[in-house]
């Protein structure tokens, strides 16, 4: 086993729709090695979430999978629900779009943290506390030990995006899927969580799965990119020669769409 | 010719403290604003959430009364218009809204949905209600054909050209785009600018652009207004704002924006 922590081989998707069995991913393949960022891209309705929900067990029911889907030479694909929950969160954890609907407003994100801790590896109330606190305070959320008691509204949507990749770094996953995690932000905010995110996978190693829409975002975090369209993979490499040098006239589309819009823009 | 002069507009709203015995305070969502717009061009009005920007263009389209300042359109004070007074303006100056299916009513045609300004203000179109709706609706790109469906049978880009068409159904002189291709992919977006613009050089009337997206506002505006916290803190043409910015925040809002790796764009851009 070389550097790849983890292998998505030849996955599809089927979704049970009124008008039958329609494939949502297909054919998906990518790996994601320690330490790098895999950056998925495409539009609305390309597969792109679907994927990360498959990839943790997380489909709607009814939802048939197929291929293979590996962490650490492990299978995932196929797996129980109840095994999978000691994956879910532990070895992977998923920072989600929307932190205000991904968070419980009754209760204080250091409860929040605390539960998903505790849950994985156990251990008494105060330990999972200084765990919390730890945690906000490395995704620098100031007054940490103060914070750890507020509540999700107390929070900005910046600060709160950050008590998510709080939460999900606290049991040190090794891979960390992050499904359009600063599209709700503001331009300045989404800068520095991007930059908190590279931060910390420099410091853990964490494995990254990033899905975007946004094609400037992944240029500026991901490694390699895959880019999808309709569930189907249309282009998959490193990022310099996806935006360099694109095969894919889908591919070729989007950039010209953004940089259309970009032109001399901000040059 | 000055069509929209919005003069020294504040806008406060009174809001309950936290806690149950808290005094209510007041919370300034627009502070002391000015700008005009000439006939025929397109103002960008740029900020992120909480800028006020939303408010500002509430205002203009008098969808808000502001607490200090005026309004004047063409000329006329519509800052307390009402009645029939109201109507004129409203006849000429519409808005297109972010959520293209929220703003359109589920359970109405298209047909009904453009032509619902025209009864509104008492009008009957001189062709009839069906060939006006197909004529709106070729305009903006939609298959005429499809008049009698409901909003949930198009695409998102699709209703968002249902909303162009109901703005444009009474002939205004101001359309007021609220984010208005803000909840559109990125293809569907260039589509729909390019609709924007084509459709201002048919028929000259004027946009106030809201929005957060600099790359959009820069393709689209002749002149941009960048606000903060309520204020404007600098307007100017679009080649000032994005070449030379003056404000501090302008500066951290423009190096904020992600951009593609400028030398792989340039080596794809080479390549073709």
């Amino acid at each position: 086993m070389s550097d790849e922590l983890f292998v998505v081989d030849n996955l599809t998707v089927t979704l049970p729709t009124s008008r039958g069995p329609v494939d949502v991913v297909k054919n998906v393949s990518f790996t994601v090695g320690r330490d790098e960022t895999v950056g998925i891209v495409g539009e609305s309705g390309s597969g792109k979430s679907m994927t990360a929900l498959a990839v943790l067990g997380l489909l709607p029911r009814g939802a048939r999978t197929s291929g293979s889907v590996r962490l650490d030479g492990a299978e995932l694909l196929g797996r129980s629900d109840r095994d999978l929950r000691s994956v879910r969160g532990n070895a992977i954890s998923m920072v989600f779009q929307d932190p205000l609907s991904s968070l419980n407003p009754y209760y204080t994100v250091g409860l929040q943290i605390a539960e998903m801790y505790r849950t994985h590896r156990g251990g008494s109330r105060s330990a999972a506390r200084k765990v919390a606190i730890e945690a906000l305070e490395r995704v620098h959320i100031p007054d940490a030990a103060r914070r750890v008691d507020h509540y999700p509204h107390q929070f900005s949507g910046g600060m709160r995006q950050r008590v998510m990749i709080a939460m999900a770094l606290c049991c040190s996953p090794s891979l960390l899927i992050a499904d359009e995690p600063t599209t709700a932000l503001d331009v300045t905010v989404q800068a520095q969580i991007l930059e908190l995110l590279a931060e910390l996978q420099s410091t853990t190693g964490t494995g990254m799965m990033f899905i975007t829409h946004d094609l400037a975002v992944i240029s500026s975090i991901a490694q390699r990119v895959l880019v999808m369209q309709s569930g189907d993979p249309v282009e998959y490499g490193t990022a310099e020669q996806v935006f360099s040098d694109p095969r894919h006239e889908y591919t070729r589309m989007l950039l010209d769409a953004v940089s259309r819009i970009d032109d001399e823009v901000l040059s | 010719m000055t069509l929209l002069k919005v003069q020294g507009v504040t806008k406060e709203f009174v809001t309950r403290g936290d806690g149950a015995m808290a005094r209510k305070s007041t919370f300034t969502a627009v502070d002391d604003v000015s700008f005009e717009v000439e006939l025929g061009e397109t103002l960008a009005i740029v900020g992120e959430s909480g800028s006020g920007k939303s408010t500002t263009a509430r205002i203009a389209a008098r969808l808000l009364e502001p607490t200090k300042g005026s309004v004047v359109f063409d000329g006329q004070d519509v800052t307390r218009a009402s009645g029939k007074e109201l109507a004129t303006f409203r006849n000429n100056v519409q808005v297109v809204f972010q959520d293209p299916f929220s703003s359109l009513n589920p359970r109405y045609t298209v047909e009904r949905i453009i032509t619902a300004p025209l009864t509104y203000q008492g009008i009957a179109p001189a062709n009839g209600r069906r060939a006006f709706t197909q004529e709106l609706m070729e305009r903006v790109g939609l298959n005429p054909d499809h008049c009698r469906r409901y909003p949930a049978q198009f695409s998102g880009g699709q209703a968002q050209r249902i909303g162009i068409a109901r703005a444009l159904a009474v002939n205004p002189k101001l359309v007021i785009c609220d984010e208005a291709v803000s909840a559109l992919d990125v293809s569907i977006q260039a589509q729909v600018l390019e609709l924007l613009m084509r459709l201002q050089r048919e028929s000259g009337f004027s946009y106030v652009f809201i929005a957060h997206d600099l790359a959009v506002v820069r393709q689209i505006a002749q002149r941009v207004a960048v606000m903060n916290r309520g204020r404007i803190v600098e307007v100017g043409t679009r080649d000032q704002v994005f070449g030379d910015p003056q404000d501090s925040y302008t500066k951290t809002l423009l190096a904020a924006v992600p951009r593609i790796n400028p030398e792989w764009d340039a080596k794809r851009r080479q390549a073709r």
